[in-house]
Protein backbone atom coordinates (compact mmCIF):
# COMPACT_ATOMS: atom_id res chain seq x y z
CA UNK A 1 0.00 0.00 0.00
CA UNK A 2 1.73 3.48 -1.07
CA UNK A 3 1.50 5.20 2.29
CA UNK A 4 1.45 8.78 0.85
CA UNK A 5 -1.48 7.70 -1.72
CA UNK A 6 -0.29 9.85 -4.23
CA UNK A 7 0.38 7.77 -7.38
CA UNK A 8 2.15 8.48 -10.98
CA UNK A 9 -0.41 7.78 -13.39
CA UNK A 10 1.27 4.31 -14.21
CA UNK A 11 0.95 3.50 -10.76
CA UNK A 12 -2.38 4.14 -10.64
CA UNK A 13 -3.11 2.38 -13.76
CA UNK A 14 -0.91 -0.50 -12.40
CA UNK A 15 -2.45 -0.44 -8.78
CA UNK A 16 -6.10 -0.09 -10.54
CA UNK A 17 -5.56 -3.29 -13.53
CA UNK A 18 -4.13 -5.39 -10.28
CA UNK A 19 -6.91 -5.01 -8.32
CA UNK A 20 -5.02 -4.92 -4.87
CA UNK A 21 -5.50 -2.19 -2.18
CA UNK A 22 -8.70 -0.43 -4.54
CA UNK A 23 -9.51 1.89 -1.86
CA UNK A 24 -6.02 3.44 -1.36
CA UNK A 25 -6.15 3.69 -5.26
CA UNK A 26 -9.07 5.65 -5.44
CA UNK A 27 -8.98 8.06 -2.49
CA UNK A 28 -5.37 8.93 -4.57
CA UNK A 29 -8.25 9.69 -7.27
CA UNK A 30 -10.15 12.15 -5.04
CA UNK A 31 -7.16 13.71 -3.52
CA UNK A 32 -5.21 14.13 -6.70
CA UNK A 33 -7.91 14.84 -9.63
CA UNK A 34 -11.17 15.81 -8.01
CA UNK A 35 -10.82 19.81 -7.53
CA UNK A 36 -9.83 19.81 -11.02
CA UNK A 37 -11.85 17.87 -12.74
CA UNK A 38 -15.35 18.99 -10.40
CA UNK A 39 -14.38 22.77 -11.69
CA UNK A 40 -15.92 21.80 -14.95
CA UNK A 41 -18.85 20.55 -13.76
CA UNK A 42 -19.63 24.05 -11.78
CA UNK A 43 -18.48 25.90 -14.62
CA UNK A 44 -20.97 24.47 -16.69
CA UNK A 45 -23.74 25.66 -14.42
CA UNK A 46 -23.98 22.39 -11.84
CA UNK A 47 -23.57 22.80 -8.50
CA UNK A 48 -21.66 21.10 -5.58
CA UNK A 49 -23.39 18.11 -5.21
CA UNK A 50 -23.79 17.84 -8.82
CA UNK A 51 -20.14 18.00 -9.49
CA UNK A 52 -19.38 15.19 -6.15
CA UNK A 53 -22.04 13.11 -8.18
CA UNK A 54 -20.49 13.33 -11.78
CA UNK A 55 -17.16 12.51 -10.45
CA UNK A 56 -18.16 9.65 -8.12
CA UNK A 57 -19.50 8.39 -11.54
CA UNK A 58 -16.69 9.36 -13.61
CA UNK A 59 -13.85 7.33 -11.08
CA UNK A 60 -16.46 4.61 -11.43
CA UNK A 61 -16.26 4.48 -15.17
CA UNK A 62 -12.53 4.84 -14.97
CA UNK A 63 -12.05 1.87 -12.66
CA UNK A 64 -13.88 0.00 -15.05
CA UNK A 65 -12.24 1.32 -17.91
CA UNK A 66 -9.03 0.26 -16.60
CA UNK A 67 -9.64 -2.90 -15.35
CA UNK A 68 -11.01 -4.05 -18.78
CA UNK A 69 -7.96 -2.95 -19.96
CA UNK A 70 -9.48 -0.25 -22.20
CA UNK A 71 -7.53 3.10 -20.78
CA UNK A 72 -4.77 3.44 -23.94
CA UNK A 73 -2.88 6.31 -22.03
CA UNK A 74 -2.66 8.42 -24.39
CA UNK A 75 -4.00 11.21 -22.29
CA UNK A 76 -3.20 12.10 -18.86
CA UNK A 77 -5.71 10.59 -16.55
CA UNK A 78 -6.44 13.69 -15.42
CA UNK A 79 -7.55 14.33 -19.43
CA UNK A 80 -9.00 11.32 -19.50
CA UNK A 81 -11.23 12.08 -16.26
CA UNK A 82 -12.08 15.38 -17.10
CA UNK A 83 -13.16 14.11 -20.96
CA UNK A 84 -16.04 11.60 -18.79
CA UNK A 85 -16.79 14.23 -16.32
CA UNK A 86 -17.28 16.88 -18.64
CA UNK A 87 -19.51 14.45 -21.55
CA UNK A 88 -21.86 12.62 -18.91
CA UNK A 89 -22.41 16.29 -17.29
CA UNK A 90 -23.86 17.00 -20.89
CA UNK A 91 -25.61 13.95 -21.11
CA UNK A 92 -27.01 14.97 -17.26
CA UNK A 93 -27.99 18.27 -18.62
CA UNK A 94 -29.68 16.81 -21.89
CA UNK A 95 -31.56 14.67 -19.22
CA UNK A 96 -33.04 17.17 -17.69
CA UNK A 97 -34.07 19.41 -20.13
CA UNK A 98 -31.17 22.09 -20.01
CA UNK A 99 -30.12 22.34 -23.39
CA UNK A 100 -29.80 25.77 -23.81
CA UNK A 101 -26.53 28.68 -24.91
CA UNK A 102 -24.83 27.06 -22.29
CA UNK A 103 -24.69 23.51 -23.10
CA UNK A 104 -24.40 24.68 -26.86
CA UNK A 105 -21.42 26.37 -25.52
CA UNK A 106 -20.16 23.37 -24.21
CA UNK A 107 -20.60 21.28 -27.22
CA UNK A 108 -18.80 23.92 -28.55
CA UNK A 109 -15.83 23.17 -26.55
CA UNK A 110 -15.59 19.25 -26.73
CA UNK A 111 -12.53 18.37 -28.71
CA UNK A 112 -11.62 15.09 -30.35
CA UNK A 113 -9.98 13.77 -26.58
CA UNK A 114 -13.80 13.86 -25.25
CA UNK A 115 -15.77 13.02 -28.47
CA UNK A 116 -13.56 9.93 -28.07
CA UNK A 117 -15.17 8.72 -24.77
CA UNK A 118 -18.21 9.30 -25.62
CA UNK A 119 -18.75 5.95 -26.10
CA UNK A 120 -17.90 5.18 -22.49
CA UNK A 121 -20.46 7.26 -21.48
CA UNK A 122 -22.69 5.05 -23.14
CA UNK A 123 -21.65 2.02 -21.22
CA UNK A 124 -22.13 4.33 -17.68
CA UNK A 125 -25.38 4.69 -18.65
CA UNK A 126 -26.20 0.82 -19.37
CA UNK A 127 -24.04 0.19 -16.04
CA UNK A 128 -26.79 2.58 -14.26
CA UNK A 129 -29.47 0.87 -15.35
CA UNK A 130 -28.45 -2.25 -14.31
CA UNK A 131 -27.07 -1.13 -11.09
CA UNK A 132 -30.74 0.36 -10.25
CA UNK A 133 -32.05 -3.61 -10.72
CA UNK A 134 -29.83 -4.90 -8.19
CA UNK A 135 -31.01 -1.96 -5.73
CA UNK A 136 -34.18 -3.61 -6.48
CA UNK A 137 -33.40 -6.74 -4.96
CA UNK A 138 -34.12 -7.28 -1.04
CA UNK A 139 -30.82 -6.29 1.14
CA UNK A 140 -30.72 -10.03 1.82
CA UNK A 141 -29.99 -10.82 -1.99
CA UNK A 142 -27.61 -8.00 -2.81
CA UNK A 143 -25.65 -8.86 -0.05
CA UNK A 144 -24.83 -12.45 -0.76
CA UNK A 145 -24.59 -11.35 -4.35
CA UNK A 146 -22.32 -8.95 -3.61
CA UNK A 147 -20.03 -10.86 -1.47
CA UNK A 148 -19.52 -13.70 -4.02
CA UNK A 149 -19.79 -12.11 -7.39
CA UNK A 150 -17.72 -8.78 -6.26
CA UNK A 151 -15.90 -9.42 -3.11
CA UNK A 152 -15.26 -12.83 -4.82
CA UNK A 153 -15.76 -14.46 -0.74
CA UNK A 154 -16.30 -18.53 -0.91
CA UNK A 155 -19.46 -19.77 0.11
CA UNK A 156 -17.60 -20.63 3.59
CA UNK A 157 -16.19 -17.45 3.99
CA UNK A 158 -20.06 -15.83 3.19
CA UNK A 159 -21.38 -18.29 6.23
CA UNK A 160 -19.38 -16.26 8.54
CA UNK A 161 -20.46 -12.80 7.32
CA UNK A 162 -24.74 -13.68 6.84
CA UNK A 163 -27.25 -15.60 9.41
CA UNK A 164 -27.48 -18.54 7.35
CA UNK A 165 -26.85 -22.17 8.75
CA UNK A 166 -24.31 -23.61 6.23
CA UNK A 167 -22.84 -23.39 2.64
CA UNK A 168 -25.61 -25.11 1.41
CA UNK A 169 -27.95 -22.82 2.47
CA UNK A 170 -25.96 -19.71 1.20
CA UNK A 171 -25.72 -21.87 -2.15
CA UNK A 172 -29.49 -22.21 -2.70
CA UNK A 173 -29.71 -18.33 -1.78
CA UNK A 174 -27.13 -17.37 -4.17
CA UNK A 175 -29.39 -19.32 -7.08
CA UNK A 176 -32.37 -18.09 -6.33
CA UNK A 177 -31.13 -14.70 -5.80
CA UNK A 178 -29.18 -14.74 -9.28
CA UNK A 179 -32.09 -15.78 -10.99
CA UNK A 180 -34.10 -13.14 -8.94
CA UNK A 181 -31.94 -10.52 -10.87
CA UNK A 182 -32.32 -11.94 -14.31
CA UNK A 183 -35.99 -11.84 -14.07
CA UNK A 184 -35.71 -8.33 -13.25
CA UNK A 185 -33.46 -7.71 -16.59
CA UNK A 186 -35.54 -9.38 -18.35
CA UNK A 187 -38.39 -7.67 -17.65
CA UNK A 188 -36.60 -4.25 -18.63
CA UNK A 189 -37.74 -3.25 -21.60
CA UNK A 190 -34.90 -1.31 -22.17
CA UNK A 191 -32.13 -3.71 -21.87
CA UNK A 192 -34.28 -6.52 -23.19
CA UNK A 193 -34.01 -4.61 -26.37
CA UNK A 194 -29.79 -4.25 -26.01
CA UNK A 195 -29.53 -7.79 -25.16
CA UNK A 196 -31.84 -9.19 -28.03
CA UNK A 197 -29.47 -6.45 -30.41
CA UNK A 198 -27.00 -8.25 -29.45
CA UNK A 199 -28.09 -11.58 -30.08
CA UNK A 200 -28.75 -10.94 -33.46
CA UNK B 1 -35.16 -24.13 -19.51
CA UNK B 2 -35.63 -26.21 -16.20
CA UNK B 3 -34.59 -24.14 -13.18
CA UNK B 4 -31.91 -27.27 -12.80
CA UNK B 5 -30.33 -26.53 -16.04
CA UNK B 6 -30.62 -23.20 -14.75
CA UNK B 7 -28.39 -24.01 -12.02
CA UNK B 8 -26.08 -25.93 -13.89
CA UNK B 9 -25.57 -22.87 -16.04
CA UNK B 10 -25.04 -20.55 -12.69
CA UNK B 11 -22.50 -23.20 -11.37
CA UNK B 12 -20.92 -23.45 -15.14
CA UNK B 13 -20.75 -19.18 -14.92
CA UNK B 14 -18.89 -19.44 -11.33
CA UNK B 15 -16.58 -22.23 -13.10
CA UNK B 16 -17.43 -24.46 -10.42
CA UNK B 17 -17.92 -27.63 -12.72
CA UNK B 18 -15.40 -30.03 -13.78
CA UNK B 19 -14.72 -31.86 -16.73
CA UNK B 20 -17.26 -33.55 -19.02
CA UNK B 21 -19.76 -31.50 -17.39
CA UNK B 22 -18.37 -28.41 -18.66
CA UNK B 23 -17.82 -29.82 -21.92
CA UNK B 24 -21.66 -30.52 -21.78
CA UNK B 25 -22.57 -27.45 -21.09
CA UNK B 26 -20.37 -25.62 -23.43
CA UNK B 27 -21.92 -27.89 -26.30
CA UNK B 28 -25.52 -26.93 -25.02
CA UNK B 29 -24.79 -23.33 -25.23
CA UNK B 30 -23.79 -23.63 -28.80
CA UNK B 31 -27.11 -26.03 -30.13
CA UNK B 32 -29.64 -24.80 -27.64
CA UNK B 33 -30.58 -20.70 -28.80
CA UNK B 34 -32.79 -20.81 -25.88
CA UNK B 35 -29.85 -21.82 -23.13
CA UNK B 36 -27.43 -19.23 -24.72
CA UNK B 37 -29.62 -16.59 -24.73
CA UNK B 38 -30.35 -17.52 -20.81
CA UNK B 39 -26.56 -17.65 -20.52
CA UNK B 40 -26.60 -14.10 -22.35
CA UNK B 41 -28.61 -13.06 -19.53
CA UNK B 42 -26.91 -14.62 -16.48
CA UNK B 43 -23.36 -13.01 -17.93
CA UNK B 44 -25.70 -9.65 -17.78
CA UNK B 45 -26.50 -10.24 -14.04
CA UNK B 46 -23.42 -10.88 -12.87
CA UNK B 47 -21.91 -7.62 -14.81
CA UNK B 48 -25.01 -5.77 -13.03
CA UNK B 49 -23.92 -7.13 -9.25
CA UNK B 50 -20.05 -6.53 -10.05
CA UNK B 51 -21.23 -2.65 -11.20
CA UNK B 52 -22.82 -2.27 -8.10
CA UNK B 53 -19.95 -3.50 -6.16
CA UNK B 54 -17.53 -1.19 -7.59
CA UNK B 55 -20.50 1.89 -7.25
CA UNK B 56 -20.61 1.20 -3.70
CA UNK B 57 -16.82 0.94 -2.74
CA UNK B 58 -16.23 4.13 -5.07
CA UNK B 59 -19.26 5.20 -2.60
CA UNK B 60 -17.61 4.72 0.23
CA UNK B 61 -14.36 6.23 0.04
CA UNK B 62 -15.91 8.91 -1.23
CA UNK B 63 -17.61 9.85 1.82
CA UNK B 64 -14.32 9.12 3.90
CA UNK B 65 -12.21 11.46 1.88
CA UNK B 66 -15.20 14.12 2.06
CA UNK B 67 -15.10 13.53 5.85
CA UNK B 68 -10.85 13.47 5.62
CA UNK B 69 -11.11 16.73 3.75
CA UNK B 70 -13.49 18.42 5.73
CA UNK B 71 -11.42 17.67 8.75
CA UNK B 72 -8.23 18.64 7.49
CA UNK B 73 -10.22 22.46 6.35
CA UNK B 74 -11.14 22.44 10.01
CA UNK B 75 -7.88 22.06 10.87
CA UNK B 76 -5.92 24.78 8.55
CA UNK B 77 -8.43 27.55 8.69
CA UNK B 78 -7.79 30.44 11.03
CA UNK B 79 -10.16 32.41 11.89
CA UNK B 80 -10.13 35.83 9.90
CA UNK B 81 -8.38 38.49 11.87
CA UNK B 82 -9.88 41.76 11.40
CA UNK B 83 -7.76 44.63 9.26
CA UNK B 84 -5.83 46.57 11.73
CA UNK B 85 -4.96 50.50 11.60
CA UNK B 86 -2.48 51.83 10.59
CA UNK B 87 -1.03 53.38 13.52
CA UNK B 88 -0.45 49.79 15.14
CA UNK B 89 -0.50 47.58 11.98
CA UNK B 90 2.55 46.40 13.08
CA UNK B 91 2.12 45.40 16.14
CA UNK B 92 -1.13 44.14 15.11
CA UNK B 93 0.17 41.47 12.38
CA UNK B 94 2.76 40.38 15.06
CA UNK B 95 0.43 39.38 17.60
CA UNK B 96 -1.84 38.65 14.72
CA UNK B 97 0.54 36.30 13.34
CA UNK B 98 0.72 34.62 16.92
CA UNK B 99 -2.94 34.83 17.38
CA UNK B 100 -3.36 32.90 13.64
CA UNK B 101 -0.86 30.54 14.75
CA UNK B 102 -2.62 30.12 18.71
CA UNK B 103 -5.98 29.04 16.66
CA UNK B 104 -4.44 27.03 14.29
CA UNK B 105 -2.68 24.68 17.08
CA UNK B 106 -5.99 24.90 19.04
CA UNK B 107 -8.07 23.72 15.91
CA UNK B 108 -5.35 21.14 14.95
CA UNK B 109 -5.47 20.06 18.58
CA UNK B 110 -8.51 20.02 18.60
CA UNK B 111 -8.76 17.60 14.84
CA UNK B 112 -6.26 15.77 16.32
CA UNK B 113 -8.16 15.14 19.84
CA UNK B 114 -11.09 14.24 17.66
CA UNK B 115 -9.40 12.39 15.05
CA UNK B 116 -7.88 10.45 17.65
CA UNK B 117 -11.11 9.85 20.12
CA UNK B 118 -13.18 8.77 17.46
CA UNK B 119 -13.54 5.34 16.53
CA UNK B 120 -16.30 2.73 16.15
CA UNK B 121 -16.18 1.69 19.93
CA UNK B 122 -16.50 5.26 21.07
CA UNK B 123 -19.72 5.76 18.37
CA UNK B 124 -21.34 2.74 19.69
CA UNK B 125 -20.95 3.85 23.39
CA UNK B 126 -22.26 6.79 22.54
CA UNK B 127 -25.57 5.89 20.66
CA UNK B 128 -26.42 2.05 21.83
CA UNK B 129 -29.42 2.07 24.24
CA UNK B 130 -31.01 -0.88 25.75
CA UNK B 131 -34.43 -1.32 23.83
CA UNK B 132 -37.44 -0.55 25.50
CA UNK B 133 -40.20 -2.77 24.82
CA UNK B 134 -43.57 0.06 24.32
CA UNK B 135 -46.62 -0.76 26.03
CA UNK B 136 -48.50 -2.03 23.13
CA UNK B 137 -46.37 -4.38 22.77
CA UNK B 138 -45.38 -5.01 26.83
CA UNK B 139 -47.65 -4.46 28.97
CA UNK B 140 -49.75 -7.30 29.42
CA UNK B 141 -47.97 -10.02 27.71
CA UNK B 142 -47.36 -13.18 29.39
CA UNK B 143 -44.88 -14.41 26.66
CA UNK B 144 -42.31 -16.07 28.47
CA UNK B 145 -39.68 -14.57 26.52
CA UNK B 146 -40.96 -10.62 26.82
CA UNK B 147 -41.42 -11.09 31.04
CA UNK B 148 -37.40 -12.67 30.78
CA UNK B 149 -36.61 -9.46 28.91
CA UNK B 150 -38.83 -6.95 31.36
CA UNK B 151 -36.54 -8.55 33.96
CA UNK B 152 -33.44 -7.95 32.02
CA UNK B 153 -32.36 -11.57 32.34
CA UNK B 154 -30.23 -11.57 29.08
CA UNK B 155 -29.39 -15.40 29.26
CA UNK B 156 -32.89 -16.68 29.77
CA UNK B 157 -34.25 -14.53 27.08
CA UNK B 158 -31.60 -16.56 24.65
CA UNK B 159 -32.31 -19.81 26.42
CA UNK B 160 -36.22 -19.23 25.80
CA UNK B 161 -36.53 -17.57 22.37
CA UNK B 162 -33.56 -20.12 21.65
CA UNK B 163 -35.65 -23.56 22.51
CA UNK B 164 -38.95 -21.98 21.00
CA UNK B 165 -40.16 -24.12 17.72
CA UNK B 166 -41.40 -21.49 15.82
CA UNK B 167 -39.05 -18.44 16.80
CA UNK B 168 -41.13 -15.01 15.37
CA UNK B 169 -39.25 -11.72 14.69
CA UNK B 170 -39.80 -10.40 17.85
CA UNK B 171 -38.06 -13.39 20.02
CA UNK B 172 -35.99 -12.87 17.32
CA UNK B 173 -35.11 -9.07 18.01
CA UNK B 174 -34.87 -9.14 22.23
CA UNK B 175 -32.45 -12.09 21.30
CA UNK B 176 -30.41 -9.68 19.38
CA UNK B 177 -30.74 -7.00 21.98
CA UNK B 178 -30.12 -9.81 24.83
CA UNK B 179 -26.45 -10.43 22.75
CA UNK B 180 -25.81 -6.76 22.59
CA UNK B 181 -26.28 -6.45 26.55
CA UNK B 182 -24.06 -9.72 26.70
CA UNK B 183 -21.40 -8.15 24.33
CA UNK B 184 -22.04 -11.09 21.81
CA UNK B 185 -22.08 -8.70 18.74
CA UNK B 186 -21.84 -11.55 16.41
CA UNK B 187 -24.64 -12.83 17.23
CA UNK B 188 -26.82 -10.37 17.43
CA UNK B 189 -25.85 -9.19 13.89
CA UNK B 190 -27.27 -12.82 13.00
CA UNK B 191 -30.56 -12.13 14.74
CA UNK B 192 -31.06 -8.62 13.40
CA UNK B 193 -30.46 -9.98 9.95
CA UNK B 194 -32.31 -12.93 10.05
CA UNK B 195 -35.43 -10.50 10.73
CA UNK B 196 -34.34 -8.68 7.82
CA UNK B 197 -34.28 -11.45 5.95
CA UNK B 198 -37.70 -12.51 6.81
CA UNK B 199 -39.43 -9.62 6.20
CA UNK B 200 -37.81 -9.04 3.06
CA UNK B 201 -38.64 -12.85 1.81
CA UNK B 202 -42.69 -12.42 3.34
CA UNK B 203 -42.95 -8.85 2.74
CA UNK B 204 -43.88 -8.33 6.15
CA UNK B 205 -41.94 -5.62 8.31
CA UNK B 206 -42.55 -6.49 11.52
CA UNK B 207 -39.68 -5.26 13.65
CA UNK B 208 -37.89 -3.96 10.54
CA UNK B 209 -36.93 -0.37 11.75
CA UNK B 210 -35.67 -1.41 15.18
CA UNK B 211 -33.45 -4.36 13.54
CA UNK B 212 -32.35 -1.70 10.86
CA UNK B 213 -31.11 -0.10 13.72
CA UNK B 214 -29.45 -2.16 15.99
CA UNK B 215 -27.57 -4.07 12.83
CA UNK B 216 -25.73 -0.77 12.52
CA UNK B 217 -25.34 -0.02 16.22
CA UNK B 218 -24.18 -3.29 16.37
CA UNK B 219 -21.92 -3.42 13.29
CA UNK B 220 -20.16 -0.42 15.12
CA UNK B 221 -18.97 -2.70 18.35
CA UNK B 222 -17.77 -4.98 15.75
CA UNK B 223 -15.70 -1.90 14.14
CA UNK B 224 -17.08 -1.94 10.85
CA UNK B 225 -18.28 1.45 9.98
CA UNK B 226 -18.43 0.50 6.50
CA UNK B 227 -21.45 -1.93 7.15
CA UNK B 228 -23.21 0.41 9.45
CA UNK B 229 -23.05 3.55 7.47
CA UNK B 230 -25.29 2.44 4.50
CA UNK B 231 -28.10 1.34 6.89
CA UNK B 232 -27.50 4.69 8.85
CA UNK B 233 -27.20 6.59 5.58
CA UNK B 234 -31.03 4.75 4.83
CA UNK B 235 -32.18 5.91 8.30
CA UNK B 236 -31.39 9.44 8.00
CA UNK B 237 -33.08 9.58 4.53
CA UNK B 238 -36.17 8.11 5.44
CA UNK B 239 -38.70 10.36 7.49
CA UNK B 240 -40.73 7.71 8.23
CA UNK B 241 -38.23 5.56 9.45
CA UNK B 242 -39.34 4.63 13.31
CA UNK B 243 -35.54 5.51 14.27
CA UNK B 244 -34.84 8.92 11.63
CA UNK B 245 -35.08 11.37 14.21
CA UNK B 246 -32.85 9.56 16.56
CA UNK B 247 -30.29 8.99 13.46
CA UNK B 248 -30.54 12.68 12.22
CA UNK B 249 -29.09 13.51 15.56
CA UNK B 250 -25.79 11.59 15.01
CA UNK B 251 -22.61 13.06 13.70
CA UNK B 252 -22.15 11.64 10.56
CA UNK B 253 -18.73 13.90 10.33
CA UNK B 254 -17.95 11.28 13.22
CA UNK B 255 -19.03 8.28 12.02
CA UNK B 256 -17.09 9.29 8.28
CA UNK B 257 -13.99 10.23 10.39
CA UNK B 258 -14.49 6.66 12.14
CA UNK B 259 -14.97 5.10 8.94
CA UNK B 260 -11.97 6.99 6.98
CA UNK B 261 -9.27 5.40 9.83
CA UNK B 262 -11.08 1.82 9.80
CA UNK B 263 -10.48 2.22 5.86
CA UNK B 264 -7.16 3.33 6.26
Amino acid sequence: MKAEEKYTDAELIAAISAGKDLNTAIRSIYRQHSEAVSSFVIHYGGSEQDADDIFQETVVAFIDIVKKGKYRMEASIRTFLASIARNYWFNELKKRGRSGHRDRQFEMGRDQDEADVSHHIAELERKRQLRELVEQLGESCRKVLLLFYYENLSMKEIVNHLPYENEQVVRNKKYKCLQQLTDLIKANPAIARQMQETLK
Amino acid sequence: MTPEETRLLIDHLDETLTGTRNAGLDRLLEEDPEAAQEWQYLGLAVEAVKAEGLHAQVASVRAAWKAEDAGLRIAAVPETVPPAKATVHRLYKKYGLRAAACVLIVASSAFLYKYLSVSSQSLYDRYYSTYELNTSRGAGDERPVVKAYDAKDWSAVLSIAGSAKNKDNQAEFLSGIADLQLKKYDDAISHFEQIIAVNTIGGTDYYQDEAEYYLAISWLAMHKVNEAMPILEKIRSDAHHQYHEKVAKMSFFDLRLAQFKENK
